[in-house]
């Protein structure tokens, strides 16, 4: 079943009379519990395909559908419900906040999310329930990458959406967490998008959509992808 | 190039550049304004004092003082020079206004200044020189015709000259009066010649009584010239010096008051103005910090990098300065000038706007200092290699605070819990913030004390202790005692004896009240009405303090032109209007001083005609004169409170857009998780209303303080005591809120506007 549906989706930046096209016409449809990769160069339209589908930035045309919902119309307010319902974010540079310590920035989603998961269990998932009472800045860039992720998490949103996850990472612990957002599509079930420049994390992925010019070049499903100890780093 | 990117920066900043510019204008506008106020009206004093030759001594006597007492005097080593001098109130002739007439055996002491028409001539046979502003208010001309009289006598000429005086720089008809009312009081000069005409043939032999001064110009301090001048003429006499004259001792008070006001109001706004730099500076240089390392690693000198970014401090500051400039004296216009209320309490010709010297070198030095915090600043974010420069700034490091142990911290709500860790993270713009709330919170409770004290004040003066309609004002020279005592009683009224008296080597009025149908009441220190009992004397305050006296103790005087000496009881001690000492009669009478009836105090509806009466003062034309002197403070804290509400809008505003920036990356990461906008606006609003709570405790206290200080500094005036109604506190407490939620509705829109993609992509 489909939990994505993009439908013939552009999104156009007006800078006086320069216009950039960073989405032309896309149409895309996932499945849930997939581990999805997005490759493509710099400027190919990724993080504005990522960022649509999070309720961050409206379309220009065309209309996106999450669990059966469009959400290329919804009000600011709506996005907002939209994101602490249904997407939980990591990026490339963790954004947690610094004056929270670890727990209270996992628990503080639920503040807004209606049906959240226990902090503790999360932490606990990507294993830092020995570090819950440190602020982020007593953490290595792995480990505040997995409290990012932890509080994505904590939202038991549908999607994860990963903006190059592992891009401020050293090897080692990029497989980490690489192998933790893996663990979440196959044992939770949770859809994992993932945008990138790395070839080798698409080896992992049960899809892989490559973007070039605003479009999707190809949509490919990998019948036997690879496990993260296969892949050479 | 770098001057492009300098103006293109600062318009990049805006919103700081302009809250900074306007908080060092405010800040020097305050300071200058109110040094300008003093310093202009002593310069300004001083020009009529030099002018008008205002004599340093007056020596006084009951029966008046002959040319040989003159000579006597003049003839006193270190007396420059001296004059006979008879100022006496006079009635216009069909109306009620009165006038001092004045008369100066030598114009060099004790003169005028000729404003307007022909230069004063001691030969003058028919000539009048009158006050401009009593002609002014009462549409007199020079070559218009005036008669004037007194008791029996009347003195007919026409007016020559409009003029000043700075014998009657304030002019006031007697210590009830706070405000001079040209409308009906003035003064009036006329010649030896002409007062000499005016006297009927029976009476020239009394003339020299009539001289009841002698005023003096003489450099000899107050100790040396009382024995000289008591050697001269052979008796003790009642000598006051000039600081001891309503003229000199209240535009000296209002220098003294301006000064005062000075040394607070500015100081707080110029400490908010740098402290509120230091913290802008440091924000924008951080904002920069990667620019400045770009700089930096192009090859560019420390040297020219730092005289690039201090000049964004000395810009500010210039504009600051200049705009301040304005402010100053606009502020310093808007106090005193020729049409205001000050101009109608000081009699001056002049109204130059001068500001002192050291206020100058005071602007320099605010310049520099702001330059060298812009220099700081950028220094901090230039220090180590054109790598470590190059680094984004980052703030400090977390830490746990010590009472996030606590079992309530933990319990805590997470939004709670970020504002307050935010608050200590950001130490120096929550003092800042916690500064400008306290400074709004204190202009506030300061100018709205200030009103409540003196309305409180005129309340226990004017309205309890005044229970006649009429004053009645009656000629001691021509009435014996008896006389003035059946008098009263047949206008059915209470009435008062006045005698100067000496205490020390001061002069001070001892006034004699009897009291039977409650027309006038007196105040204790708590402003409580009391009643005057029979066994001793009541000081003022401003005595109690002079002499550390108290209920209980004993007191020294004698009075002037008798060499009585009285030891008396103090019964108690008063609020008072005016400096002196209070008994009853029945006192009076037990002591053995004596009195003649001077004041009734009546509700009689019919004042009859009678020749003993010298003029009649109704309640309400004494509190009239009020007015202007109400409407002089009511101004003040117009300006108090616009100025509390500016600074409180420009430094909240100001850091709130500091705060907003700061937090800017984390308020995007909580609208990426799903916050709303108006829930991110309730956290941000929640930390300035905590910070408005504690700066509102904070600044309750000290505006109290401030209040207190100023009336301490105002006590040798005004003895006034601190009253602080409701509305004030609900007016301060209110609008300080009120500014401060505003401000952060308005940083609170901003959220709107955040850019989540952007602000998530760029590096930590």
């Amino acid at each position: 079943m489909a939990i994505v549906e993009f439908k013939d989706v552009s999104r156009v930046y007006r800078n006086g009379d320069h216009e950039q096209r960073a989405l032309d016409h896309v149409n895309l449809s996932l499945e849930e519990g997939k581990f999805i990769v997005v490759l493509g160069p710099s400027g190919a339209g990724k993080s504005t395909l990522l960022n649509m589908l999070g309720g961050l930035d409206n379309p220009t045309e065309g209309t996106i559908v999450v669990n059966g919902k469009d959400i290329s119309t919804l009000t600011p307010n709506e996005l907002a419900e939209y994101r602490a319902a249904s997407v939980g974010f990591v990026f490339q540079s963790y954004n947690l906040i610094p004056t929270l310590t670890v727990i209270e920035n996992v628990a503080l989603v639920k503040e807004i999310a209606p049906d959240p998961l226990s902090s503790h269990d999360m932490l606990r998932a990507v294993g830092l329930e020995d570090h819950i009472h440190q602020f982020p800045s007593e953490l290595s860039g792995g480990e505040q990458q997995r409290v990012s992720i932890a509080r994505a998490l904590a939202k038991n949103p549908h999607i994860l959406l990963c903006d190059e996850p592992t891009g401020a990472l050293d090897s080692e612990t990029g497989v980490m967490v690489l192998k933790l957002l893996l663990s979440m599509a196959r044992d939770m079930g949770k859809t994992i998008i993932i945008v990138t420049h790395n070839q080798n994390i698409a080896k992992m992925a049960d899809v892989v959509i490559r973007v070039k010019n605003g479009k999707i070049k190809s949509c490919e499903e990998q019948e036997n992808p690879l496990s993260v100890e296969e892949v050479d780093w | 190039m770098l001057l492009r990117k300098l103006f293109r920066t600062l318009w990049q900043y805006k919103a700081q550049f302009i809250s900074m510019v306007i908080m060092v204008a405010l800040g020097v506008g305050v300071f200058l304004g109110f040094n300008v106020e003093w310093y202009s009206l002593e310069v300004n004093t001083k020009e009529i004092y030099d002018a008008t030759g205002f004599a340093d001594y007056r020596i006084y006597s009951d029966k008046g003082f002959s040319p040989e007492d003159l000579d006597a005097v003049k003839a006193i080593e270190g007396v420059e020079d001296a004059t006979r001098f008879l100022s006496l109130n006079v009635s216009v002739k069909d109306d009620t206004d009165t006038l001092a007439l004045t008369v100066s055996g030598n114009m060099n002491v004790s003169g005028v200044l000729v404003m307007q028409g022909e230069p004063y001539s001691a030969e003058d046979p028919d000539g009048f020189w009158l006050s401009d502003s009593y002609a002014a208010a009462n549409g007199i001309s020079v070559g218009d015709p005036l008669t004037l009289s007194y008791q029996t006598i009347t003195v007919s000429g026409t007016v020559k000259g409009l003029v000043k005086s700075s014998e009657y720089l304030i002019c006031l008809p007697d210590s009830t009066q706070m405000m001079p009312d040209y409308s009906s009081y003035g003064f009036v000069y006329i010649s030896p010649a002409m007062l000499d005409r005016s006297i009927p043939v029976l009476y020239k032999a009394m003339i020299g009584s009539l001289y009841h001064q002698i005023n003096v110009k003489s450099s000899l301090d107050k100790a040396a010239f009382v024995e000289a001048a008591d050697k001269a003429l052979g008796s003790t006499r009642l000598i006051l010096s000039k600081d001891e004259t309503v003229s000199w001792a209240e535009a000296q008070g209002e220098v003294n008051e301006g000064k005062t006001m000075a040394s607070i109001l500015p100081v707080l706004f110029l400490a908010i103005a740098i402290l509120t730099m230091v913290t802008t500076m440091h924000r924008i240089c951080a904002s920069e910090k990667t620019q400045i390392g770009t700089f930096k690693a192009l090859g560019f000198k420390d040297r020219r990098i730092l005289v690039h970014y201090s000049a964004y401090a000395l810009i500010i500051g210039l504009l600051g300065t200049i705009l301040g400039i304005g402010i100053g004296y606009g502020l310093g216009w808007f106090i005193m000038n020729p049409d205001g209320a000050m101009a109608t309490y000081i009699d001056m010709p002049s109204w130059t706007l001068r500001a002192p010297g050291f206020t100058w070198l005071v602007l320099i030095g605010i310049n520099a200092f702001l330059m060298f915090i812009g220099f700081l600043s950028v220094r901090k974010m230039l220090q180590g290699t054109a790598a470590d420069a190059l680094r984004p700034y980052s703030p400090k490091r977390m830490k746990h605070l010590r009472f996030e142990e606590t079992k309530r911290f933990k319990r805590l709500g997470f939004g709670t819990k970020w504002n307050l860790r935010d608050c200590v993270r950001h130490k120096a713009r929550s003092l800042m913030t916690l500064f400008g709330i306290v400074g709004c919170m204190v202009l506030l409770v300061g100018g709205l004390g200030m009103k409540d004290t003196m309305d409180a004040f005129l309340d226990v003066f004017y309205e309890k202790a005044i229970n006649y309609t009429t004053r009645v004002n009656l000629d001691t020279d021509n009435m014996t005692p008896e006389e003035g005592k059946k008098l009263a009683e047949s206008l059915d009224g209470d009435w008062a004896a006045s005698r100067a008296i000496q205490i020390g080597d001061r002069g001070y009025s001892l006034e004699i009240y009897s009291i039977t149908r409650d027309k006038v009441r007196f105040a204790d220190e708590d402003m409580k009405m009391i009643p005057l009992t029979d066994d001793g004397v009541y000081i003022c305050s401003r005595i109690a303090r002079e002499y550390h006296l108290k209920k209980g103790d004993e007191l020294s005087f004698s009075p002037y032109d008798s060499s009585e000496h009285y030891t008396v009881p103090v019964a108690g001690v008063l609020d008072s209007m005016t400096e002196g000492i209070v008994m009853t009669d029945t006192f009076a009478d037990k002591t053995g001083i004596d009195y003649t009836v001077g004041s009734v105090f009546t509700d009689a509806a019919e004042i009859p005609e009678d020749a003993r009466i010298l003029n009649r003062q109704s309640k309400q034309s004494i509190m009239d004169s009020f007015d202007v002197f109400m409407d002089l403070m009511n101004k003040m804290i117009w300006l108090l409170v616009i100025a509390a509400v500016i600074l409180g809008i420009v430094v909240l505003y100001n850091l709130g857009v500091m705060s907003y920036t700061e937090r800017y990356r984390e308020m995007a990461t909580l609208k990426v998780v799903g916050f709303k906008d108006s829930k991110i606006g309730r956290l941000l609003i929640s930390q300035n209303l905590w910070l408005t709570v504690l700066g509102i405790l904070i600044g309750i206290p000290v505006g109290v303080g401030v209040l207190q200080y100023l009336l301490t500094a105002l006590a040798s005036e005004y003895e006034l005591k601190l009253v602080l109604g409701l509305p004030t506190w609900l007016v301060s407490i209110l609008l300080t809120f009120g500014v401060s939620l505003a401000v952060g509705l308005m940083v609170a829109r901003k959220n709107r506007h955040i850019d989540m993609v952007a602000a998530l992509k760029t590096a930590e």
